[in-house]
């Protein structure tokens, strides 16, 4: 039997909130503690050949996998199966993980239902917690007691992303549907279906949407339709990005650029209008997280492969680290 | 001046009165007179006297020259007169003038002949001085020699001084003369000395008598027994019927054992132990025999016990003259110039170098269904390493081609145990051997030859070269074969060949079904799954090919196939899909599991490094998502395995190709899209994701 390390996929990444760590989290339920420091700026004499292997690999008790992570100033907030956890950061940084400092269940209706916290987001003001799951809804939890303040319902299939700014949500899904929501109601106020766009569908990858985000009045959204910049008004198609892709998992919008990745061999930067700034190269087959940090740039690269691309300068991959 | 002229004149009246003699008696005779008188006269006249009388004449007759010179200027008679009787007063003196001459004359040679005298006499005396001194060095010279002389007895190692006065008896030591005088001190104990040898060559040849007496007795015995042994020997033929009768193969025995004692040490406690486990576990299991040249053999080992003698007696000088001799062998090889003997030369060396011992031993070892495998163990006697070659025998013959390879080949006995391929010799003096006899090839050259050196040969035959200390020459020709190494070793070595040649055998039976393209229905819980994909070919494929496949490039990069591996092509086709599936297995299989590699061919070609989906599935597959039983061929199961998750692939994409026909919860789950690969047994059996 092979060690199954040797086909590890990271499906989500964060950094700690001083910034000197990069955590991520794979299939097989573990959590890697990268410290940055020592990667980024080593010391030559003290440097071992095992400096781009984690600190640390925690292991989830359930072995289930980890959706997602998202980092508040107390806690690390890990998205597994059925569960949300909560690790205060001492525990996370620390040699052995203890249990962690809280936890949401989110209960199934059957035993064989299992649902996954496929993604966190946090409020703009870090107090409310959104979480795209895996039985179609999306849940608003309030931090401070974990009480749950909303359920968003109106997918069909199960929660692929969600991203909230201001007062706005945006979830997608594997029901090929993006909806946008307002936190004051729980009801949906706008749809869109790019698989029922003949532009952007792409029958042979499918309808589901791999990731969706928000930015004043434009979406980002692409997963087995192409990626696309929507109007939110209009609702209509204003850029569709041309990529030799095989479906979309990762945007976002950083300063006046777009970040799309997915099951390609790149990582692309593009405008606005649709040309591609820069096209990064990655190790992992399928692209599922790729998160940045200004103060110093950082850009980290997952997904399913055992290696997580690091860049400082968003333009070229300069060093490479490894989860096994 | 009166005295003068009376002597003169009374000359004169001697010379007139000798002449008057002279005359008379004859002229020679006269003149030897005046000679002897003239010789007495100069003696007795002394010398000065007639110088001084030489110088008045002289001066006189001056003075009568210039006399009458002045007379003849008078020119008178009387000065005429005068003048003549100056002439003749001159002439008269200058008769004195010669008598004195003469007498000078003498007196010069009397002198002259006293001198010569003296002079011969010196001569002498000196010669004589000379001889003198001569015999004086010559006396010295004897006299250091004598001096210098060395005895013959201070070469003999005497007894110290203590131990004489101690032992020797009292006449001998004589102590009150030898403790004052050294030389009788040193006649004493010569003496001393002379005695004792005396009596200690005495002992010796009465030692010597006393072994040729023993060897005379133990000539006689050997006689003895020798004359027994045709009479055994006609015993033993005398109890053959009746052996026959009772069915004991004590003949047989017999011999076998007989070979066993010629065999070289370390085949020797091989044959040793494998025929107590021969015996333990039974004649079906493993059996062995010992075949090869007998009489060679024994005349091998009597011309090394002669080698040996000889080794023992100059154990050193034995190694230079191998040295001498190789030596010789270059430079002659250097003379000869044609070039076809040099080729032979070098064969013959190869020859030697790679001989082998004339016996070797088969050991057989079978498993149930009548597979056997034969293994013959050689010993190289230049090189002390063991080889072994073998042969497999079927009970049956095997249908697939790459069924066959698995039984076949180095393939069965490679990396039996870890890293012992077999492929270089474990001695590590193998190489600096084959330099010296002038082969430039690797070992590894000659393995078709000589068989596979295998480390877990040399260690069955006791021989463990990691102990040894290394390039210490000396230790390996005294290298003796470690028996309890050789014990653990061949028990291990059955178990693990058994062990190793079932699973072969299975493994062949599994590649035969595959090659046919049948996959065994399994028991269990993949048995009540409805397979819709083929398998359509089955293949053994080569390393190049293999590596060349995009899909195994991680996998070679990680170094978990080699070219070691056993590497096969599997192809499963479905409607328009087409999955090819390079297995590669491991030699110790099923120990570890085979390792796949997919690529897909619809809608394009995928494998794992750019498409997930089959990562997925090679995720699966290769590292066992859920523990199986073992008891289940697991070639056959992965098969099944791939064959399911390829419906599943296939079902799952949404195609109107392919239409859903298993059970599952959801298509698809999570960000990553991981389509259901756990079957769980509820109902009829449910496809999962986790």
């Amino acid at each position: 039997m092979l060690d199954k390390i040797l086909y590890n996929t990271v499906l989500c990444q964060t950094y700690s909130p001083c910034g000197k760590y990069l955590i991520a989290g794979n299939i097989y339920g573990q959590l890697a503690v990268f410290d940055l420091d020592r990667i980024l700026n080593p010391v030559v004499e003290l440097l071992t050949p095992d400096f781009n292997k984690p600190k640390h690999i925690h292991n989830l008790e359930t072995g289930n996998q980890i959706c997602s992570l998202v980092a508040t100033d107390k806690f690390l907030v890990v998205g597994s199966v059925n569960v949300i956890y909560g690790w205060d950061w001492k525990a996370i940084l620390g040699v052995k993980l203890s249990k962690p400092s809280w936890q949401i269940k989110i209960s199934s209706k059957s035993s064989l239902e299992h649902i996954d916290v496929n993604s966190l987001c946090l409020s703009d003001d870090g107090e409310k917690l959104y979480a795209g799951c895996g039985d179609n809804n999306t849940y608003i939890f309030n931090l401070e007691d974990r009480r749950q303040l909303s359920v968003l319902s109106g997918h069909d299939d199960y929660i692929h992303s969600v991203h909230g700014k201001n007062d706005q949500i945006i979830s997608c899904g594997e029901d090929g549907i993006v909806l946008l929501w307002d936190l004051r109601s729980t009801k949906f106020h706008n749809k869109i279906e790019p698989h029922k766009n003949s532009k952007v569908c792409r029958p042979d990858i499918g309808k589901w949407v791999g990731s969706a985000a928000l930015r004043d009045d434009w979406i980002v959204c692409g997963g087995g339709p192409r990626l696309a910049l929507w109007h939110i008004r209009s609702l209509d198609v204003a850029t569709i990005f041309d990529l030799p892709d095989h479906g979309i998992h990762v945007s976002y919008f950083h300063d006046d650029c777009v970040i799309a990745g997915g099951a390609s061999k790149h990582l692309y930067q593009l405008s606005y209008s649709g040309e591609i700034r820069v096209e990064l190269p990655v190790s992992a087959t399928t692209v599922y997280s790729a998160v940045l940090k200004t103060n110093p740039n950082v850009l980290a690269i997952a997904g399913s492969s055992p290696e997580i691309d690091l860049c400082t300068s968003f333009n070229y991959r300069d060093q490479i680290l490894h989860f096994r | 001046m009166g005295k003068e002229e009376a002597s003169t004149k009374k000359r004169r009246k001697i010379n007139s009165s000798s002449s008057t003699e002279v005359g008379k008696q004859g002229p020679a005779d006269l003149y030897k007179r005046v000679v002897e008188f003239e010789e007495i006269e100069s003696q007795l006249r002394p010398a000065e006297k007639d110088a001084a009388l030489f110088r008045k004449i002289c001066h006189d007759v001056r003075q009568i020259f210039s006399d009458i010179s002045e007379l003849k200027s008078k020119d008178t008679d009387e000065a005429k007169e005068k003048i003549n009787s100056k002439r003749v007063e001159a002439s008269l003196l200058l008769v004195t003038l010669k008598k004195l001459n003469r007498l000078e004359k003498v007196r010069t040679r009397a002198g002259r002949e006293a001198l010569h005298k003296e002079k011969q006499q010196v001569d002498s005396t000196h010669l004589l001085l000379q001889n003198l001194l001569y015999e004086a060095d010559h006396l010295n010279k004897e006299v250091t020699k004598c001096l210098q002389f060395k005895s013959k007895d201070e070469e003999i190692e005497l007894v110290p001084l203590e131990d004489f006065y101690k032992d020797a008896p009292e006449e001998i030591s004589r102590p009150e003369v030898t403790k004052t005088d050294e030389h009788q001190l040193q006649l004493a104990r010569l003496e001393w000395e002379l005695q004792q040898r005396r009596d200690l060559a005495g002992a010796c040849s009465e030692l010597v008598a006393s072994k040729e007496r023993v060897a005379a007795a133990i000539a006689a015995a050997r006689s003895r027994l020798d004359a027994l042994a045709p009479h055994l020997r006609d015993v033993l033929k005398a109890t053959k019927p009746l052996q026959e009768c009772l069915a004991m193969r004590l003949d047989e025995k017999r011999d076998e054992s007989r070979a066993a004692s010629l065999l070289p040490p370390p085949l020797f406690l091989l044959f040793a132990n494998s025929s107590a486990y021969s015996d333990a576990l039974g004649e079906e299991i493993v059996t062995l025999s010992i075949s090869g040249d007998e009489d060679e053999a024994r005349r091998l080992e009597q011309q090394s016990s002669v080698e040996n003698e000889l080794i023992v007696s100059n154990d050193s000088d034995s190694d230079q003259d191998n040295n001498d001799e190789d030596q010789r062998e270059k430079k002659k090889r250097h003379h000869r110039t044609s070039k076809i003997s040099k080729e032979e030369k070098a064969e013959a060396k190869k020859k030697e170098v790679f001989r082998k011992h004339p016996l070797n031993v088969q050991v057989s070892v079978k498993v149930q269904d009548g597979t056997a495998l034969n293994l013959i163990f050689s010993y190289l006697l230049h090189l002390k390493i063991i080889t072994v070659k073998f042969t497999v025998s079927l009970p049956k013959p095997v249908t697939g081609v790459s069924a066959a390879d698995v039984l076949n080949g180095s393939c069965i006995l490679n990396e039996l145990y870890p890293a012992d391929s077999g492929n270089d010799s474990p001695h590590p003096a193998t190489a600096y051997l084959l330099k010296v006899a002038g082969i430039t090839e690797d070992f590894q050259h000659f393995i078709s030859e000589v068989g596979r050196p295998y480390i877990w040969a040399q260690r069955m035959c006791g021989l463990d070269f990691m102990a040894t200390v290394f390039d210490n020459q000396k230790n390996n020709k005294t290298f003796q074969p470690c028996p309890t190494l050789s014990v653990t070793t061949v028990e291990h070595f059955i178990l693990t060949l058994r062990k190793r040649m079932k699973s072969r055998v299975d493994l062949m039976k599994e590649l035969q079904d595959l090659e046919c393209g049948k996959i065994l229905p399994l028991k269990g819980i993949y048995g009540s799954i409805r397979l819709s994909g083929s398998l359509t070919q089955w293949q053994s494929v080569g390393w190049p090919e293999y590596s060349q496949s995009p899909s195994t490039t991680f996998l070679i990069s990680e170094g978990l196939v080699s070219q070691n591996d056993m590497l096969y092509r599997a192809i499963i086709t479905r409607q328009s899909a087409k999955l090819v599936a390079l297995v590669a297995l491991k030699s110790d299989y099923p120990k570890k599991s085979p390792i796949f590699s997919l690529t897909l061919h619809w809608n394009g070609t995928h494998h794992s490094g750019i498409n997930d989906d089959i990562r997925d599935i090679e995720r699966v597959i290769n590292t066992d998502w859920c523990v199986e039983s073992s008891k289940q061929p697991l070639l056959t199961i992965q098969m099944t395995k791939l064959l399911t998750y390829m419906d599943i692939l296939l079902e799952t994409s949404g195609s109107l190709e392919f239409p859903p026909d298993k059970v599952m919860f959801s298509p698809v789950r999570g960000r990553n899209r991981i389509k259901p690969y756990k079957f769980i047994k509820q109902g009829t059996g449910i496809f999962v994701q986790f």
